[in-house]
């Protein structure tokens, strides 16, 4: 038994995601599913903080498998609950390969998360890779291997990057220790932030994301949004604190996101969109950096991971019953699946942060913390992004699905076990977002986890001035939307395609590839054909002066040979000249 | 064709995913327009009214009137000094919230394609495997 708690819990939802695969047994994969997330909230809700757990040596290297303090506490209990409520999400479904996928996928982020240095937590990042890509793979349309392979391209892209970067931080530092970098100049740091970057989506980096997540299947869809990018973000959080990049990017993250949700078609891309704008306030935390910014990132994450899971649900229950999640051939579905349209609606008020729900208490700690670091136009930017997710998570998303024009379709509500993993993910979304009760609910049970818990204490989020700006923020914007609509300036929803930054590869990129390729194909022979010509040329030369047939092996041979000696003897006696010279 | 495309209850959409099939009519109950789950007359039974569009539209028009004439009897002491103005954050949030909307109908022009623009919604999923 204290054996077991010093195991990492990543590698019993590993182990458990392995024997899942293999199970020919629906109900034991089932039991292995639940089961294995709440073994591991036992053992990391008894491991003690900031020691060195579980140590291995391989290859001349100390490898921290188990280390936790208060930053990956609060990451790795969110991913738990997650994998937790994904396992009750699926239940419903009969698949080995999502079984096992989705739990070695989720232990792979939560052992990553738990890592004690780089190279522990390169071999797990390589693993979410790896075992995620199936939930992708599964859906089982081209489109869907496609982005599969982009996906995996990428994320080990990514892992390479890393491995690189960990390379040069051994060798300045000769430990594989995870310690802050001091800047982006440090030896490896630059490499490190990039493969981190990718994980997260920084834009022109994100295309992975709103490629392959809206192509998974009904579950991998759920899985996938809880656990790559905010396993990034808890690796910049532990690397990268402070970096003032990070501030910049960040913003920018939020802002663009936007634009692209607001016309996009299908409801579950309009989701990986609103993935990118959320991750996108926690790394402007993180650059900021201070203990109230990273409080902030860290309560984001928590409160994000479950309220984006719950949208990803809802979106996902519409898809199984109805086969799209298209805006155009969804609405009305509120009179047939109302349980899931109430869930759906936690979600959308907990995403755009509406007073006593969940992103409303995280949210504002980051905002305060940009406003308090004095950095105005960010400031501006995630208000403005504050608006736009209101737009696409708050409104859209639920408007377009659940209500707006009458679609029509009339189907059975969501499956129960469904019903109850949306209703426990809402309920922790209500729970967090209220006030602080006797009873040790309310926000201060997220704060007191928080990397700085005194820090956070001391913050009141429910403040009449905070409630009514924020309400104001969220009322008007709200009431532009009816209005737009009203008067038909709210742009219609249309079957398409939106163009974004992958065009460049998967667009221009591969045109250039394929027209490379076909200039190669005729340059090539052309090529060969012209330098052929001219080896047999002076070949053909060669020969015919040095040959037994040649030119100086006619006549005597001991003239011909005289001659080259003589001339060699020469060449000699004059290089020995000038050399002495 | 139906019996091609895959086991069970499972067809294939237009981009050759497998899905359910919709379940377009649910034998527990007739599939009258009116017909609605239970738990929906109780939960969202108003949102089928007449007017409610209308009640909407203007209750949230009279909310975000009081929400801005409650910030003229509070003193705000935000970090962001034009942050203070009366009225800011409403403000603030129905310009943005306009811009973006409204920046949707020129993007959309812009960036919309096709569907199968970039050609991989139409094949069936074993298409792909037997080709690679």
């Amino acid at each position: 038994m204290a054996f077991l708690l010093t195991v990492n819990p990543g590698l019993i939802l590993i182990a458990a995601g392995c024997l899942a695969a293999f199970l020919p047994f629906r109900l034991a994969r089932q039991v292995l599913a639940v089961g294995a997330p709440l073994v591991a909230l036992a053992i990391l809700l008894n491991a003690d903080q900031r020691v060195d757990l579980s140590v291995v040596s391989a290859l001349g290297l100390d490898l921290v498998l188990f280390r936790v303090d208060s930053l990956s506490f609060i990451f790795g209990l969110a991913f738990l609950i997650a994998a937790f409520l994904n396992a009750i999400y699926a239940l419903h479904q009969d698949d080995r390969i999502q079984d096992g996928s989705a739990l070695i996928y989720a232990g792979a982020a939560v052992a990553a998360t738990f890592a004690g240095d780089l190279m522990t937590l390169f071999i797990f990042w390589e693993l979410t890779a790896v075992s995620s890509v199936f939930l992708i793979l599964r859906a089982g349309t081209t489109a869907a291997h496609g982005a599969a392979m982009r996906y995996l391209a990428i994320q080990i892209l990514s892992g390479v990057l890393m491995l690189d970067g960990a390379a040069y931080y051994l060798k300045a530092n000769g430990t594989m220790a995870l310690e802050a970098f001091e800047s982006l100049q440090d030896p490896g740091a630059l490499l490190i932030f990039a493969a981190f970057g990718i994980k997260a989506a920084f834009p022109l980096l994100h295309n992975w994301l709103q490629d392959s997540y809206p192509k998974a299947t009904v579950t991998g869809a759920v899985v996938l949004s809880a656990f790559t990018t905010k396993l990034a973000v808890y690796a910049l959080a532990r690397m990268f604190p402070g970096e003032d990049t990070l501030i910049w990017i960040g913003a920018v993250m939020t802002v663009f996101p936007v634009f692209f949700a607001v016309i996009e078609n299908d409801l579950r891309k309009v989701l990986a969109y609103s993935l990118n704008n959320q991750v996108g306030f926690m790394v402007c935390a993180i650059g900021v950096g201070t203990p109230l910014a990273m409080n902030g990132a860290a309560a984001h994450a928590f409160c994000h991971i479950i309220y984006k899971a719950l949208l990803f649900m809802s979106m996902g229950a519409v898809l199984y019953r109805t086969g799209t999640t298209k805006a155009t051939e969804l609405g009305g579905l509120y009179k047939s699946m109302p349980w899931t349209a109430l869930f759906c609606l936690i979600g959308a008020a907990s995403i755009s942060a509406f007073p006593l729900f969940s992103g409303f208490v995280a949210k504002s700690l980051t905002i305060s913390a940009v406003a308090e670091a004095q950095l105005f136009i960010v400031w501006g930017m995630l208000l403005f992004a504050s608006a736009g997710v209101l737009e696409h998570s708050g409104i859209k998303i639920p408007y377009f699905a659940f209500f707006g024009h009458d679609s029509g379709k009339r189907v059975k509500e969501a499956p129960f076990n469904m019903l109850l993993a949306m209703g426990m993910a809402a309920f922790i979304c209500i729970f967090v977002g209220l006030p602080t009760m006797a009873s040790g609910g309310g926000y201060g049970w997220l704060y007191r986890m928080l990397p700085y818990p005194q820090e956070a204490l001391a913050y009141q989020p429910f403040t009449a001035e905070h409630i009514l700006t924020q309400m104001q923020l969220l009322v008007l914007a709200a009431f532009a939307f009816v209005l737009l609509k009203r008067i038909g300036a709210y742009p219609p929803e249309k079957r398409g395609l939106i163009l974004d930054f992958d065009w460049s590869y998967r667009k221009a990129g591969y045109n250039a590839a394929l027209w490379a390729g076909a200039v190669w194909s005729k340059t090539g022979p052309a090529m060969t054909a012209t330098f052929t010509g001219m080896y047999k040329r002076a070949y053909g030369r060669l020969e015919a002066a040095f040959s037994p047939e040649g030119v100086l092996a006619r006549g005597r041979l001991s003239g011909g040979m005289a001659i080259w000696t003589a001339a060699l003897l020469g060449v000699v006696l004059l290089l020995s000249f000038i050399s002495a010279s | 064709m139906s019996e091609e495309n895959g086991p069970g209850d499972l067809e294939r959409d237009g981009s050759g995913r497998f899905q359910k099939r919709p379940e377009s009519a649910d034998p527990q109950r007739p599939s009258a327009d009116d017909d609605m789950h239970p738990v929906a007359k109780a939960l969202f039974g108003w949102v089928g009214l007449p007017g409610v569009g209308r009640m909407i539209f203007w209750g949230l028009a009279a909310l975000s009137l009081v929400l801005i004439l409650l910030d003229f009897g509070m003193s705000r002491h935000d970090k962001v000094e034009t942050a203070n103005a009366t009225g800011f954050y409403g403000i603030y949030g129905f310009l943005a919230f306009a811009f973006v909307v409204l920046a949707g109908w020129p993007l959309g022009r812009l960036l919309r394609r096709d569907e199968n623009y970039y050609g991989d919604q139409d094949e069936p999923a074993d298409g792909g495997r037997e080709r690679g």
